[in-house]
């Protein structure tokens, strides 16, 4: 369980072809797109599909190896193990989506508005990041669960103030340049409002590498939301999160062998597929890695 | 040198108070009543007046926020973070008592993981493209992708369990620590591992190594004279910064092979908000981070000429 913080060296700018092309022609691009298209269909689609309601116990049905009816077996109080895991992925990733979503805007704004106003705000705004990023990111996510309590949504609060700041100094760091480039002056020689300007020259730049770097946390985020909530401070009972059904199946190691594989799976493959997805956006975007 | 030297010990000076203004405002930033807290996390159902009096009394909660943050700071200063509110007990002494299993945990781990990565590392860089190196690759790969708390379980069932070593476990405390520092210091030399091979690969491609291969030098001895010092630099940098990592990746390893450290009762201390127990850990955790990044960056301005000339980032 670790949030690393991903780095970029260079400019960062779109690919010229479609992105998701580009990405079915990179190597481990194409694997990250199927993985991550599979997972997130089992998100959104899973729980219309799935036989057995996720968190009814059945203790007729209590451990039931896997078999028929029950295709990945059921748990210690006869829960089917495959509708918990289909309804933990919408946490999970959703989870992950939403907090990843959450810092890239706060950086966004809090790196442009910096870049922007310039001078004293950017210098405060500045230095508060630099306070933020000398913490290290899973404690400052333990301190914020400290002060709001356990529970799924205090966990993505937690989350994001825990990796907000180094996306804002990214973002100010690409916007300040953005701000002075020959073409937003020429813009503004031409009497283009700012706001336009904003728009069109200094969020562009901004954006692609926020993205970049907003996939390449993903994974961390996945691991970070399953690790918090097998140790009991993120999602609550009854609900279904891959994490929590690990800390549920932990003392039935030789009893049900079974439980522990698909949440460890599931969480090793999304994992995976968001690393493979940021790997190939950050070969795609940097002019040295396209090939 | 002296110059870059004064200006990176501002940075962690003002890092070490802006965390502590943060830490301390933890407590009055903390939704709900204080004396409500104290009492939920004593699980006392239905106070009496006096008891309400004596505990805002007990823990300074009637005077203004300034008094009491300069009366809180004046404590810590001295290593008195206040009393737990769930036991009553000095802070201080409840996580002190546990921390050396902690250390033992981190600091084994963090030799595990430094060698492991270095002997992987090499290995890629020494074949690289070649079937050893893309090997590595696929492992580290995998092993990124499995956070340390599934990797445990994973050893423990199939591995530990499976195996019908299982009584090695309760063989006593050396065996627990020796898996449980491994599997941590293991999991996270994957991605150290991937960051040295970068930086070998790179130093490999420039002109000295160039010169060294052309000269009929051996791969091994290009890799270990003209690649590997100049990697190891910025790895080291690099490994500093990630220590936070394994300082917060703890906790759940001490949770799953109940190793008697400062996780478990930090997550006691979690789940019932007991704030003081809360702040020093956060606090003592990032002191212990700004340090180790201090020293990590003192070493690479001393040895690395490029440094000392450049601003901090």
């Amino acid at each position: 369980m670790n949030l690393r913080r991903a780095t970029l060296s260079g400019p960062v700018a779109p690919p010229p072809r479609g992105i998701l092309a580009a990405l079915l022609h990179h190597p481990s691009g194409r694997w990250g797109v199927v993985l991550g298209a599979a997972l997130a269909a089992m998100a959104v689609a899973g729980p219309w599909v799935v036989a057995h309601p996720p968190n009814v116990p059945d203790y007729a049905a209590a451990l039931r190896p896997p078999g028929s009816g029950y295709w990945l077996g059921t748990d210690a109080t006869g829960r089917d193990q495959l509708s918990r895991l289909v309804d933990g992925a919408r946490r999970s990733l959703g989870g992950a989506l939403a907090v990843s979503v959450a810092i890239t805007l706060i950086g966004l704004i809090v790196g442009t508005l910096a870049a922007l106003a310039g001078r004293w705000v950017d210098a405060a705004l500045m230095r508060f990041v630099d306070v933020i990023m000398a913490l290290p990111g899973l404690i400052v996510a333990f301190a914020v669960i400290g002060l709001l309590g356990p529970g799924y949504v205090n966990l993505l609060i937690a989350l994001i103030a825990a990796d907000w700041a180094y996306k804002a100094r990214i973002a100010r760091a690409c916007a300040f340049d953005a701000v002075r480039s020959p073409a937003a002056e020429v813009s503004r020689q031409f009497g283009v409002p700012e706001w336009r300007v904003v728009l069109h020259h200094v969020l562009p730049p901004v954006f692609w590498p926020l993205l970049v770097l907003g996939t390449l946390g993903l994974g961390g985020q996945i691991a970070a939301i399953s690790a918090f909530s097998f140790l009991g401070l993120g999602v609550q009972v009854p609900h279904a999160e891959w994490g929590a059904m690990l800390a549920d199946t932990r003392f039935l190691f030789t009893v049900a062998p079974w439980l522990l594989l698909g949440p460890s799976a599931c969480i090793l493959l999304s994992v995976l597929a968001s690393n493979l997805l940021g790997e190939a956006l950050r070969d795609l975007a940097t002019p040295e890695g396209r090939s | 040198m002296g110059r870059a030297l004064v200006m990176r010990l501002g940075q962690a000076v003002l890092a070490a108070f802006g965390a502590s203004l943060l830490v301390w405002l933890m407590l009055p930033l903390a939704p709900g009543d204080p004396v409500d807290m104290i009492l939920n996390a004593q699980r006392v159902e239905e106070p009496t007046d006096q008891h309400i009096a004596a505990l805002r009394d007990r823990f300074g909660l009637d005077r203004p926020l300034w008094q009491r943050y300069l009366v809180w700071i004046g404590g810590v200063v001295q290593g008195d973070f206040g009393l737990s509110w769930r036991t009553g007990e000095p802070v201080l002494s409840g996580l002190m008592r546990r921390l050396p299993a902690t250390l033992q945990l981190v600091g084994l781990s963090f030799v595990i993981s430094v060698a492991w990565s270095l002997g992987l590392a090499l290995v890629a860089a020494r074949w690289a493209g070649r079937w050893p190196d893309r090997l590595v690759l696929a492992y580290t790969r995998l092993l990124a992708a499995t956070p340390s708390f599934v990797l445990a379980l994973l050893v423990l069932q199939f591995v530990v369990v499976g195996m019908g070593i299982g009584l090695v476990l309760s063989g006593g405390a050396g065996a627990t620590l020796i898996i449980a520092a491994a599997i941590l210091g293991i999991d996270r030399a994957a991605g150290w591992t991937q960051l040295l091979r970068a930086g070998l690969l790179e130093h490999l491609a420039r002109g000295p190594a160039d010169v060294a291969k052309a000269r009929g030098a051996r791969p091994g001895r290009v890799l270990a004279i003209y690649a590997l010092p100049a990697a190891l630099l910025p790895w080291m940098t690099a490994l500093g910064i990630s220590l936070g990592g394994l300082i917060g990746g703890a906790p759940i390893l001490e949770m799953i092979f109940t190793w008697p450290g400062i996780g478990e009762h930090v997550l006691t201390a979690l789940s019932v908000r007991d704030v003081p127990v809360i702040q020093a850990f956060v606090l003592i955790a990032v002191l212990a981070y700004v340090a180790a990044s201090l020293v990590v960056d003192a070493m690479a301005i001393m040895l690395d000429p490029r440094m000392r000339h450049a601003r901090p980032a």
